[in-house]
C-alpha cells in the first residue's frame, strides 16, 4: 500500500493551514528589508509610544524604534535558527541513526546508548546554564539546540532504516557493492523523506520556542533582534495601551509561527500513521 | 498449556535457548544500563556546573560568584571562599571539594540574599510545586475526559473543534499564554491579581487564606493547564480510535452496553496507560513551562527566582536551582520508567 504523504498533507485542512502560516512568515522574514523603511535599531523622529500610524504600522516602542520593523526582523532570527536546527539536527539524526542500523553490532549499540542518555537530560536545563554563561548569538544556539534534540529523530531513523534496508532495492544495491554512504542518501533517504520531515518540523517547533524563551530570560546575544527579547520588553510597559500594537502583535506571530509548524507536523503524522487514516480514505482506494 | 490448534504456547519462544542464569544476568544487567543512562545524565549537568564558570575568561572566582558579591567583599572573605572552593588548587580536587560540597548539602552562597542557596531554593520551592502540581493533575485528566469524548465522536462537530481548538492553543509558548490571561482577566478585567502568590500582610488565616492562594493561583495555572493539555488529549484521542476498532468493544455493543460504559469502562481504560506515561514524560515541560509562566505572573516560586537570579547574575543561585530542578526531572523520568514496567507486563517482556 503506497499512500501519497504529501497530498494527504495538503488536503487536509490542518496541514494547508499550517503550510500557510509558515509560508506567511518565510515571505515577512525574507523581504523584511522591502516591507519597511527603517532598520530594527534605528531611532526614528517620532516620538515615543506613538500609536500605529500610517508611518509606523504598529507605532513605535519606548527608543522610538519602529516596532512592526522590528517584528519582521525578528522573523528573520526566529526562523534562522528554527531551519538551521531543523536541518544540522536532522543531518546528525539520518548520519547517525542510518549507520548505526545499517552497520549494526557494537557501533550500533555504542551510539543507541548515547542516544539513550542524551533523551534523559532535560535539555531546557542544559540550555538554560549554557546560555546564562555564553550569551549565545543565532549560530552558536543552532549548534547548541543541534546537540541536544539529535538524538530523538535518530532513533526513529534507526528503527525506520531496519526495516527499509531489508527491501529489495537496497539489497540490490548493496550487492553491487554499494558503500554506505550511497545506500544511506540514495536509497534510505529518499523512502524516509517523510519521517524525516516530521522529525525536522518537530525540532524546528523546539528550536523556535526555545530562541524566543532564552531571549525572554535576556540570555541570548543582546545585539539579536528576537520576538522572545521584544515580549520581555513590551512586557514592562503593561499599564500603558502600547501592549495592544507592541506586545500582542510579536505574541501572535511568535504563536503563529509555532502553531503553523505544529499544524504541518500533526497533518504529515496523521498521514503517516496507518491507524489514524480515516477509513472512508480517498487515497488508498478503500484496500 | 495449549493453543486452540493443540500446539503448545509455552516452549519455542523468545530466550528459549538461553539458559535461566544467563537469561536473569541479561536481565539484570540490562536494568544497570538503564540506570546508566540517568547516572550519565546526571553526571554531566555536573560537569557542566563545574567546568562553565571555569571556563569563563578571567577570574574564575568572579565567574563563580558574579560581579555584585565581588564588590561587597573583604579579602579575609574573599581568602576564605577561595579556601572553600579550593580553587587555588587543581582542576581535579577542584572537582572533588565541588562534589563533596554537593553531598554535604552544600549548593553555595548566594550573595544576593546572602542566605544558603539551598535555604533561597527551599523557600520558593513550595510554591513552584503547588503550581506543577495542580497542572500536572489537571491537564492529564482534562485530556484524558476531552480525549475519551473527542476520540468517541470521531470526525463529528465537537471532536474537530476541539482537536482544531486545543492543538491552536498548544501552539502558544506558556509565556505569552500567561501575558494574555494577565491582560485579559488582570488588566482589562480586574479579576485576578496581577502578581504574586498570595496577599502580603493580609492576616488571614484558615479557608480565606486557602481561597487567597486559589484566587492568585488561577490565571497561572490556567495558562499551564490550557498549554499542556493537548498532549494527553491527543494522545488518548489517538488510543480511542485504534481501541474502538477491536473486537471487544463490538462485543460490548452486542451486549447492550450502555455508551458511557463502553466509553469509560471498555474503551477509555485502555487509554490510561499511555497518558500515565505521559504525565511522567511532561513533568520536565511543565516544570520548566512554570518557570516561564511564574515570571509572567511575578509568582514567587522557582522560575520566579531563577529569572531574578539571572538579572542579578547570581550565579550560584542559578546554578543551585537548575540543579535541584535536574535532580526532580531525572527523579520523575526514573520513577515513570519504572512503573511503567510494573504497570504494563508486555513491557517487562520486551525488554
Amino acid at each position: 500500500m503506497h499512500v501519497d504523504v504529501w497530498r494527504e498533507v495538503l488536503g487536509s485542512n490542518v496541514g494547508r493551514m499550517g503550510l500557510l502560516l509558515i509560508a506567511l512568515m518565510i515571505l515577512l522574514a525574507i523581504f523584511a528589508p522591502l516591507l519597511t523603511p527603517y532598520s530594527p535599531r534605528e531611532n526614528t523622529s517620532t516620538p515615543a509610544f506613538s500609536r500605529p500610524s500610517a508611518d509606523h504600522w504598529l507605532g513605535t516602542n519606548d527608543a522610538r524604534q519602529d516596532i512592526w520593523t522590528q517584528l519582521l526582523y525578528g522573523a528573520r532570527t526566529s526562523l534562522s535558527v528554527g531551519f538551521g536546527v531543523a536541518l544540522l539536527s536532522g543531518f546528525i539524526s539520518v548520519l547517525i541513526g542510518g549507520t548505526a542500523a545499517i552497520f549494526g553490532g557494537l557501533y550500533d549499540r555504542f551510539w543507541m546508548r548515547v542516544v539513550d542518555a542524551t533523551i534523559a537530560i532535560p535539555d531546557v536545563i542544559v540550555i538554560i546554564l549554557v546560555a546564562a554563561y555564553l550569551r549565545p548569538n543565532v549560530l552558536f544556539m543552532i549548534l547548541l539546540l543541534s546537540a541536544l534534540s539529535w538524538p530523538g529523530g535518530a532513533r526513529v531513523i534507526r528503527a525506520q532504516t531496519l526495516t527499509l534496508k531489508e527491501r529489495m532495492h537496497v539489497s540490490a544495491a548493496r550487492t553491487f557493492g554499494a558503500g554506505w554512504p550511497h545506500l544511506l542518501f540514495r536509497h534510505i533517504v529518499p523512502d524516509l523523506a517523510p519521517v524525516l520531515v516530521a522529525i525536522m518540523i518537530q525540532d524546528a517547533r523546539r528550536a523556535v520556542f526555545m530562541e524566543a524563551g532564552l531571549s525572554f530570560l535576556g540570555i541570548s546575544d543582546p545585539s539579536v533582534m528576537s520576538w522572545g527579547k521584544m515580549i520581555q520588553y513590551a512586557r514592562v510597559f503593561t499599564f500603558l495601551e502600547v501592549w495592544k500594537w507592541w506586545l500582542l502583535p510579536t505574541g501572535i506571530a511568535l504563536s503563529a509561527t509555532l502553531i503553523g509548524l505544529s499544524f504541518t507536523g500533526y497533518a504529515l503524522e496523521s498521514a503517516l500513521d496507518p491507524r489514524l487514516r480515516d477509513r472512508d480514505d480517498h487515497h488508498d482506494g478503500g484496500i | 498449556m495449549e493453543d486452540q490448534y493443540g500446539r503448545p504456547l509455552e516452549g519455542p519462544k523468545v530466550g528459549w535457548s538461553i539458559p535461566k542464569a544467563t537469561a536473569r544476568a541479561w536481565a539484570l544487567l540490562r536494568r544497570a544500563a538503564f540506570f546508566t543512562n540517568y547516572a550519565v545524565a546526571f553526571l554531566l549537568i555536573l560537569t557542566l556546573n563545574f567546568v562553565l564558570p571555569r571556563l569563563m575568561p578571567g577570574d574564575p572566582f568572579q565567574a563563580i560568584y558574579g560581579q555584585e558579591a565581588l564588590l561587597a567583599m573583604t579579602p579575609q572573605l574573599k581568602a576564605q571562599l577561595i579556601e572553600r572552593l579550593s580553587l587555588d588548587q587543581s582542576m581535579g580536587s577542584q572537582f572533588v571539594a565541588y562534589l563533596l560540597a554537593l553531598l554535604r548539602g552544600d549548593l553555595g552562597y548566594s550573595y544576593y540574599y546572602n542566605q544558603q542557596v539551598m535555604t533561597v531554593i527551599l523557600d520558593f520551592l513550595p510554591w513552584t510545586l503547588l503550581l506543577t502540581g495542580t497542572a500536572l493533575l489537571l491537564s492529564t485528566l482534562g485530556g484524558l475526559v476531552l480525549g475519551i469524548e473527542s476520540g468517541f465522536r470521531r470526525g463529528r462537530r465537537l471532536d474537530k473543534a476541539l482537536l482544531g481548538g486545543l492543538m491552536f492553543l498548544n501552539g502558544f509558548p506558556d509565556f505569552f499564554m500567561g501575558i494574555v490571561l494577565l491582560l485579559l482577566f488582570g488588566v482589562l478585567m480586574g479579576v485576578v491579581p496581577l502578581s504574586g502568590a498570595l496577599t502580603p500582610y493580609s492576616g488571614l488565616a484558615g479557608l480565606p487564606l486557602a481561597l487567597d492562594i486559589l484566587h492568585h493561583l488561577m490565571a497561572p495555572l490556567a495558562a499551564l493547564v490550557l498549554v499542556r493539555l493537548t498532549s494527553p488529549y491527543l494522545l488518548t484521542r489517538n488510543t480511542m480510535i485504534t481501541t474502538l476498532r477491536e473486537s471487544f468493544v463490538m462485543t460490548a455493543r452486542a451486549k447492550g452496553c450502555s455508551e458511557g460504559r463502553i466509553k469509560y469502562r471498555h474503551a477509555g481504560r485502555n487509554s490510561l496507560l499511555p497518558v500515565v506515561t505521559s504525565t511522567g514524560m511532561m513533568i520536565p515541560h511543565m516544570i520548566t513551562g512554570a518557570l516561564f509562566v511564574e515570571i509572567v505572573f511575578s509568582y514567587p516560586g522557582v522560575g520566579w527566582l531563577l529569572y531574578n537570579a539571572l538579572l542579578t547574575r547570581d550565579y550560584p543561585l542559578i546554578q543551585g536551582i537548575l540543579l535541584m530542578v535536574t535532580v526532580a526531572v531525572l527523579a520523575a523520568n526514573l520513577l515513570v520508567d519504572l512503573l511503567y514496567s510494573k504497570l504494563d507486563p508486555r513491557v517487562s517482556d520486551a525488554r
